[in-house]
């Protein structure tokens, strides 16, 4: 390796001496049986069939109740899934279980038991990469029609082999229709054409008279390889358009963020302070545009189509759309952020630039005002929305939801706060939680959230106008090509629109990455659906669908 | 009171027909205008108006680009659905699946026979004529539980099986409120109910206020209109069709000009309901300075605002909330309005 960065893993001293990891493998004792060292966390390695134990002592007796991603890939003398553990409560506590398996019987204990978000990060490691989970209670492919051949990520998969299935193979969704029983309940397959679903999202949905019965997402239709296409970029500048692609709804900026944050830690590079002043003022303008259009469509779903609100919603998101397309040219694949900074200074004339978001600023109370009077105080809005969709926070732990969701419903975690990165903890501004756990929590939490990025925003304006003109500094040196140290595996979070946008890189010395995985917090938000509406009534089930804020590029990546 | 020759006795006298020929002509002339007359107007409704309302409900401009101020999008409009081919999804109830379309149109235009538009527009004025409005707008019911079943859909299903949960809660309140104008008029009749309500209330400063029963009894007009709105299914009743749960409810499978049927059959339906609010709240036909017709369309183009505003402003009620209002609540104010002015009227008239 040529390059200049120092890849020493630092593993988090504590005062006596003895790191993280020694403690924590001290609790597990004889079921560590190796060690690793991770850039962001110390790495236990498990036997394969202890992955219950393992997980449910670090869960119970030290604490660790957020499994934030399951990470799966193939070496070549091994499979290998890797726990990212962290807590709500101290989000920088982090540990990575590491379980390998065996080539010739990639068999792994489920860790679903344990945390239910594993259910479905399971189903994709097993639907990507080929790892089987003992104990799985569902383990199907997920991402991939269930007639696909072979594991695409796995090493010796063959990617030129036509995947041949005849119509009969797949799976008739209108098989089930429960006529022939004599139950009383009825199967109803909403989506993936359905005016609610926000996109290409099929909700198999069994339903008694009104109430929904059970319900599960079926998800993939939207899958485009985004983690393979990662894989095969450069770190330098040609990973950096994906993430615009994954939450696509004005939140790129936030996505793109992820991916810097990531490779910037993995390749040591030093961001200015000007630049990251200018990342955070337009991340929190991409979270405000992203938060209209969850209100917008919310109140689509519960008011019915063709509403006022929807249309004032995107009024306001436009002015935001507009200061964007000013900053960076783009008014949805942004492609903005550089490792080491941003991609040019903000546009000329400054002046008429900072009016622009002064204005909208100003605007903002009276919009949001308006929004409170059309929507939070509308007594029928309330009577369908609190106490509906309820997701008591110990469910949305166990199910990894983080973002509005998880605020929400009291949890009180935010990445922007919990592992600061950017500028934000120079800045002044609070977390907003709301402990309803309904609805109309969730609403509440995205308008006010709107307030807190509206702060930030005006302290970052008033920061860079007063910047001194030769110190404005956007981006680092950054070396042509970038190749990071063989075997240096990263995990790193940012607070995306919807939650912890997460970014697993295992760098093999190439400039290429050896393993990108990405972390979506709607994927993970998902999940909670049937939590929230089993019981309820088809038009609450639409409601909570609609508060979780999913996209579906960024569910299916 | 001496009543207004209706219609078809107006044309049959014009052309000077007699007897049964004269009968037959001047029905079929009269019905053909006044159901043209409603159609037309459903045409500016459903393409144009619709639009531009719910467009200036939310900040936008919407249809201009064909015609003065986008009005010849109606013909365009016309054109685009009526060339529209006709998808009949397998297994579908053939003859019920064709004649609900038809039934949910004609049974709201059916409604207007008995409707007086104001200067002799009015095709029958037969005694029971309140009764017959409510009969002929809840025919559509039917023609909605045939789409709901004869679709083979489960949407639609849902959707009819609300619809009909919807009418009997809603049709009972509705009848009822309009019972307590009946008490005051002292008739069926719909022209006697117009008539009634022309007598002066009181008078302010020369201006003359009439006994226009919403005035008399503004609580029993709010119950009216709140309960005709979920009558025509429109925000926050709109819950048969509740596009973003359940599609587009019991005309889920409906395209081309069974779709077209079916709107049509809506806005009639809209507008309908209007005249008979119209009508028994708000003097029919009468207004001054400008002639009755146009004060009638002035109404019942006023209710359709209003319809369209809620649409565009309020949020819509869960079906078990829904129906918790109906029965729970309209049920026992209709009924209390009912007695009271039973009471009033007993006392005081």
């Amino acid at each position: 390796m040529s390059l200049e960065e120092q890849q020493s893993d630092e593993p988090a001293e504590l005062e006596s001496g003895v790191s993280r990891g020694d403690e924590l493998a001290d609790l597990l004792g004889d079921l560590v049986v190796g060690r690793e060292e991770h850039m962001n966390a110390p790495g236990l390695v498990i036997r394969p069939d202890e992955v219950q134990d393992a997980l449910f002592k670090l869960r119970d007796e030290a604490g660790f109740d957020h499994l934030s991603c399951v990470t799966a890939q193939e070496y070549e003398d091994r499979y290998e899934s890797i726990y990212h553990l962290t807590k709500f409560d101290d989000r920088t506590d982090e540990v990575s279980v590491v379980v390998p398996t065996s080539k010739d019987n990639p068999v792994s204990q489920s860790a679903e038991p344990v945390f239910r978000t594993a259910d479905w990060h399971e189903r994709e490691a097993y639907d990507l990469v080929g790892i089987q989970y003992e104990d799985h209670p569902d383990l199907r492919r997920i991402l991939l029609p269930e007639t696909w051949q072979g594991h695409p990520l796995g090493l010796d998969y063959d990617q030129d082999r036509p995947q041949i299935a005849t119509l009969r193979e797949h799976a008739n969704p209108l098989e089930e229709d429960h006529r022939a029983g004599d139950s009383n309940t009825m199967y109803i397959n909403i989506g993936p054409h359905h005016p609610a679903t926000h996109g290409v999202l099929h909700v198999e949905t069994v339903v008694d008279g009104e109430q929904v019965v059970d319900l599960e997402s079926d998800i993939g239709y939207l899958h485009r390889c985004e983690e393979q296409m990662c894989q095969q970029g450069t770190y330098r500048h040609q990973i950096m358009p994906y993430p615009d692609r994954w939450d696509y709804i004005s939140a790129g900026l936030l996505n793109e963020w992820a991916y810097a944050r990531t490779a910037e830690d993995l390749a040591d590079i030093e961001v200015p302070e000007y630049a990251q002043i200018i990342r955070t003022m337009s991340a929190e303008l991409c979270r405000i545009a992203s938060h209209m259009i969850a209100l917008g469509t919310f109140a689509l779903d519960v008011y019915g189509d063709f509403t006022a609100i929807f249309m004032y919603a995107m009024r306001d998101r436009e002015i935001v759309q507009n200061i964007l397309e000013d900053l960076t040219g783009q008014r949805m694949m942004f492609n903005y952020f550089r490792l080491g900074g941003v991609v040019w200074d903000l546009p000329e004339p400054r002046e008429e630039f900072f009016e622009k978001i002064r204005d909208f600023l100003d605007g903002l109370p009276q919009a949001l005002e308006e929004y409170h009077d059309m929507i939070t105080s509308n007594e029928i809005l309330q009577a369908r929305t609190v106490g509906t969709g309820v997701l008591p926070p110990e469910v949305a732990k166990s199910y990894g939801a983080t973002g509005p969701v998880a605020r929400g419903s009291g949890i009180d975690y935010d990445l922007r706060r919990d592992d600061s990165y950017g500028y934000y903890d120079e800045l002044d501004w609070d977390v907003v939680v709301e402990d309803g756990c309904d609805n109309f929590s969730r609403l509440l939490v995205r308008m006010r959230e709107v307030e807190e990025s509206a702060k930030i925003i005006q302290q970052c304006v008033d920061l860079l106008e007063d910047w001194p003109e030769d110190e404005r500094n956007i981006q680092a040196n950054v070396p042509r090509t970038l190749k990071p140290e063989e075997d240096t595996e990263i995990y790193r979070a940012v607070e995306g629109a919807k939650g912890e946008l997460g970014i697993y890189i295992r760098a093999d010395g190439t400039d290429k990455p050896a393993r990108f995985k990405i972390r979506s917090p709607c994927f993970s938000n998902l999940q909670t659906l049937p939590e929230m509406s089993e019981g309820e009534y088809i038009p609450d089930m639409i409601a909570s669908l609609g508060s979780l804020d999913i996209v579906l590029g960024e569910v299916d990546r | 009171m001496s009543l207004q020759a209706v219609l078809p006795d107006t044309i049959s006298g014009l052309l000077g027909l007699e007897g049964v020929l004269g009968d037959v002509v001047g029905g079929l002339v009269g019905a053909f205008l006044v159901a043209n007359i409603m159609l037309i107007m459903t045409a500016f409704a459903g393409p144009w108006a619709k639009r531009k309302i719910t467009a200036a409900f939310g900040d936008r401009i919407a249809v201009n680009r064909i015609g003065p101020f986008g009005l010849l999008t109606i013909v365009t409009d016309a054109v685009r659905l009526l060339s529209k081919e006709l998808i009949v999804p397998e297994g579908v109830d053939r003859p019920a699946w064709d004649l609900a379309p038809i039934v949910i149109p004609f049974s709201a235009l059916l409604g207007f026979a008995v409707i007086p538009m104001g200067n002799g527009i009015q095709l029958a004025d037969p005694e029971t004529g309140l009764a017959f409005a409510f009969a002929a707008a809840s025919i559509a019911s039917l023609g909605i539980v045939m789409t709901g079943y004869a679709s083979n859909n489960k949407f639609s299903l849902i959707g009819a099986l609300r619809a009909v949960a919807a009418n009997i809660a809603y049709e009972i309140p509705l009848v009822v409120t309009a019972a307590s104008v009946v008490i005051f008029a002292g008739s069926l009749r719909m022209s006697e109910i117009v008539a009634v309500q022309a007598e002066p209330l009181l008078s302010v400063a020369g201006v003359t206020i009439p006994t226009w029963f919403a005035f008399v009894n503004p609580f029993a007009f709010a119950l009216f209109i709140i309960a005709n709105l979920a009558e025509v299914g429109r925000n926050p009743f709109d819950i048969p069709e509740a596009p973003t749960e359940i599609v587009a409810g019991y005309q889920t499978e409906y395209s081309s000009v069974y779709f077209v049927l079916i709107y049509l059959g809506e806005f009639i339906h809209i507008f309908l309901g209007g005249a008979i609010a119209a009508t028994l709240f708000l003097g029919g036909p009468a207004g001054p300075v400008l002639p009755g017709f146009v004060w009638f369309t002035i109404k019942i183009w006023a209710f359709f605002l209003f319809t369209q505003w809620a649409r565009s402003a309020v949020p819509r009620l869960r079906v078990d909330q829904f129906l918790e209002i109906g029965w729970k609540g309209m049920l026992v104010l209709s009924f209390a309005n009912l007695v009271l002015t039973a009471i009033i009227v007993g006392v005081i008239v």
